[in-house]
């Protein structure tokens, strides 16, 4: 499989990254530590795309960094365009060649403007003037921040941040460009952007590109695909070689493509074999549905029985009906906002927002970064008061100062990445501090501890550690459960699977959705349209600070327009089933599934009726219950 | 978050394009200058030697004037004292307290000097200087003392990257307080006790931050070949240009002139001392 992947740029490329038995350890003093990566063997051809799935600790960032000869192997070798870095100077070489884009856009901008940050890595070089000066106009007009080129870095969007990231890297004119999840803090639509200049400068330039990312989309449109699993490299090939190999893949703790999960349990649901590598490509996947569900009707006529093993319609497919029982416990009206009103920085953040919420109900708010997400629930527990309009929330007025600190003990906020705010010195004293704030009893507060630990599924063992040795998705844990302590009525979560590998994400989701089950009302913020499609009974979709539809969950996906304006998608398996749909405009196909169950349930109770048709009229019971099925 | 350190007022004027070097001895210099200010008429001619310093710059009056606005308070108990304190003819008493005539100039002078030492030095340094022209202006000004082995250079880099990571931090703590009012803490209210220990989960969660920040940064310059002041070029040079050398020029005459206003003018012209 390998040389197949090696030799899909079919120029008689020259290898530009070689690798051959690497082994890394961030503890070579402690032999029982185990390594980083153990054993790595990769050749890379120059030109490639290639991306590099694996979930965190898998070994994918320190390899980023060895390419990068920001450190060195314990064993093992790494040429980059020939060199093998030993030293200073060949280390120096090696960076060169490689620009390197970490995740965390702050944290890699060194100038206090825009071109002097791009001049950083030329100026190391020693360019000279002119052609310095030429190095970055060149690079900024190749990443689109030329009129920029003055601002302070702070002054721009997440995304414009890591194209500049990529801007400083092309001014030293490097061979390889690593991205080690450098999308992952960006919104969907800077994400496409980004990538798209990526692929860009790959196809145009002939730039390498080495992309470490948790998104399966990415690796979809790169030449060539590596899962690494604790150190080792588990598969490569081209992505439809790889996403064929879904139970290694989940295994790894990673993610497949919907369209191919979809194909995957429906094929294990009906007990066919499938083509795995047909089914992992979008177009492959619809063509292997419909197979699946030819032979299984054709199947159904031959044996004439009574296969329709379709279970009567779940929950997840019809919206929950429980939005319109409780009462009215949030109301915001006509509430505007505008940051640093009346100078000349002043921006709206929110134009005439009006919004109800039920008790009971999970609430999910969807926007770009700068939609005003954040600051219209930042109103909600009073940290933000109203400008104009008004918010009241469980009867309390948020104009009114003597009533915020009652209403912040009944709506708790989760902010984004809530592990930046962990202080004590042990996870119980930092899940305990909000209840004690409180000023409850010191037997109280333990039993709010155990109970917010359990329902993110910790031991009681983890409460006594600090939270600064647990591992990212156990600190996002630890500072959820500081909030849920405070058992509010209202419970705010502010993208709370950010940044996390999938398998990290669908533990943190899974907490959410215990959450929805205690019949909390929950706002649940994101841009991440699959995870609020499951969990959401209604969708606020927001843009430039106004709210564009709030409605059900269906209304608002069947809003293309909307979503369209407000550039948001569809989620993954929405898409799929539309396009199913359109493939077969006979089929009676429900397009609203949000997740791949429920898609594979639609696409069940769709071919089931056709089947009924070609079989014999006296078959009536399997009629009636594909009536029953299909309404 | 309103940060006047940094507070760079993008504009293109004379001020803006000046030598950054130019402007850090002017500001050096005018310190001094104003230390010697103390007959109305020179203090009167400063005033109007900074407003056509502000009109040269093209930066608001209202930014400029809004610089003084941290030192008001010790201005005004400078003020206080010196009224109060300053022996000399009565003005006006209440028991055991008096104005003095010589008390009630010395405070308006010493206010006087206090904000235009302020305004001054914002002017030049911080509203028409980016922060890292000034971090360039510093560098090469020390670039003699390399020769002893002074490290200009990271000093220089020191200053841009803490200057470049001030509205970062800003935002940043601006973030965890929100967090954590969220659950209660109180930066308001309470005694001093109280108030420490609510910044207690501020600090801590924002020292970590840095801390990593500071770990990645360093990553990442190192990724983009940084090796210290060694063979680095620079994409803007600092070179003294025509305009710079008459500015600086026009300033020692000015400064020359005030003094020489402050010695020579015979005291007392308005019959004021």
């Amino acid at each position: 499989m390998t040389s197949q992947a090696a030799q899909l740029r079919s120029e008689p490329g020259q290898i530009i990254i070689e690798i051959e038995g690497l082994s890394f350890s961030y503890e070579p003093d402690r032999p029982e530590a185990p390594n980083a990566l153990n054993g790595v063997d990769l050749e890379v051809e120059a030109g490639t795309h290639l991306a590099i799935l694996g979930r965190n600790g898998s070994g994918k960032s320190t390899l980023a960094r060895l390419i990068d000869a920001l450190e060195l192997p314990l064993s093992g070798r790494i040429r980059v365009d020939g060199i093998e870095a030993v030293d200073d100077e060949t280390s120096y070489m090696v960076r060169r060649r490689c620009g390197l884009v970490f995740q965390n856009p702050d944290n890699q901008i060194i100038g206090t403007t825009v071109e002097e940050d791009v001049a950083f890595g030329p100026e190391n070089l020693g360019i000279p003037n002119p052609e310095l000066r030429d190095r970055v106009d060149t690079a900024l007009a190749i990443v689109g921040l030329s009129e920029y080129a003055q601002r302070p870095p702070a002054q721009l969007s997440g995304g414009m941040k890591q194209k500049l990231a990529i801007a400083g890297i092309m001014a030293m004119q490097p061979r390889v460009l690593i991205l080690d999840e450098a999308t992952s803090m960006l919104d969907p639509l800077s994400r496409r952007d980004f990538m798209e200049l990526v692929q860009r400068l790959n196809r145009e330039k002939g730039l390498t590109v080495l992309n470490i990312t948790h998104n399966m989309e990415e690796a979809m449109v790169a030449d060539s695909v590596v899962v690494m699993h604790e150190g080792k490299i588990l598969l490569r090939g081209r992505p439809e070689q790889i996403f064929a190999h879904v139970a290694e893949i989940i295994d790894a703790g990673l993610d497949v493509p919907a369209h191919a999960a979809i194909a995957h349990l429906l094929s294990h649901e009906m007990n066919l074999p499938i083509c795995p590598e047909k089914a992992a490509s979008f177009t492959g996947a619809i063509a292997t549905v419909t197979q699946l569900m030819r032979t299984a009707a054709d199947r159904e006529a031959a044996s004439d029985a009574l296969t329709v093993s379709t279970e009567p319609v779940a929950t997840e497919v019809v919206a929950s009906t429980k939005s319109a029982a409780g009462e009215i416990i949030i109301e915001v009206k006509d509430l505007s906002y505008t940051y640093n009103p009346h100078t000349p920085g002043a921006t709206e953040a929110l134009s005439e927002v009006n919004l109800e919420v039920r008790r009971g109900e999970v609430l999910g708010i969807m926007g770009h970064s700068g939609s005003g997400k954040s600051t219209l629930v930042q109103h909600l527990n009073g940290l933000i008061r109203p400008q104009s309009g008004s918010v009241r929330v469980l009867g309390f007025n948020t104009r009114l100062n003597k009533e915020i600190r009652e209403l912040r003990r009944m709506v708790g906020l989760v902010f984004q990445y809530p592990e930046h705010q962990l202080f004590a010195d042990s996870v119980f004293a930092d899940i305990a501090y909000g209840p004690k704030r409180l000023g409850l009893s010191e037997a109280e507060v333990e039993r709010r501890v155990y109970a917010a630990a359990e329902i993110v599924g910790f031991d009681p063992d983890i409460l006594q550690r600090s939270p600064f040795e647990l591992s990212g998705g156990q600190k996002r844990r630890a500072a959820m459960a500081g909030v849920i302590a405070m058992e509010p009525e209202v419970l705010i979560l502010d993208e709370p699977a950010a940044g996390l590998d999938p398998a990290g994400r669908e533990e943190i989701l899974g907490y959410v959705r215990e959450l929805t089950h205690k019949g909390r009302t929950i706002i649940l913020v994101s841009h991440n349209m699959e995870d609020l499609a499951r969990f959401s009974d209604r969708l606020l979709v927001m843009k430039d600070g106004r709210s564009l539809v709030l409605g059900t969950t269906d209304e608002v996906f069947s809003r293309a327009d909307i979503l369209a304006a407000a550039g948001l998608e569809k989620p993954r398996t929405a898409q799929f089933m539309e396009a199913l749909a359109a493939e077969h405009p006979d089929w009676p196909l429900a397009t609203n599934a949000y997740s791949v169950e429920a898609a594979v349930r639609l696409i069940r109770q769709a071919g089931a009726p056709k089947s009924a048709a070609r079989q014999s009229a006296g078959d009536r019971l399997s009629a009636v219950e594909n009536l029953w099925v299909e309404r | 978050m309103n940060i006047t350190l940094g507070n760079y007022y993008p504009a293109d004027s004379i001020l803006h394009r000046l030598d950054p070097r130019v402007k850090l001895l002017a500001a050096l210099t005018v310190m001094i200058v104003i230390f010697f200010l103390n007959s109305p008429l020179s203090l009167l001619l400063f005033v109007l030697v900074l407003f056509v310093g502000i009109m040269a710059s093209r930066v608001p009056f209202r930014l400029v004037l809004r610089s003084v606005r941290p030192v008001i308070f010790i201005a005004s108990f400078a003020f206080l004292i010196n009224i109060f304190m300053t022996p000399g003819t009565e003005l006006w008493s209440l028991g055991p307290l008096t104005i003095t005539h010589q008390g009630l100039l010395v405070g308006i002078k010493m206010v006087l000097r206090l904000f235009f030492l302020i305004m001054t030095t914002t002017l030049l340094m911080t509203l028409t200087t980016t922060p890292l022209a000034m971090a360039d202006a510093i560098e090469s000004l020390l670039r003699p003392l390399e020769k002893i082995r002074f490290p200009s250079h990271e000093l220089a880099m020191m200053m841009s990257i803490a200057l470049r990571f001030i509205p970062t931090l800003a935002d940043e703590t601006a973030r965890i307080m929100k967090a954590q009012s969220s659950r209660g803490a109180d930066f308001d209210t309470g005694g001093l006790i109280k108030r420490a220990k609510g910044l207690v989960t501020v600090l801590v969660p924002l020292f970590v931050s840095a801390f990593k920040r500071a770990a990645e940064l360093a990553v990442a310059m190192e990724s983009r070949c940084y090796r210290g002041g060694r063979g680095r070029t620079k994409l803007r040079e600092l070179k003294l240009r025509p305009p710079d050398r008459w500015a600086a020029v026009i300033l020692v005459l000015i400064c020359a002139a005030l003094l020489l206003i402050e010695y020579l003018v015979p005291l007392g012209w308005f019959g004021l001392v």
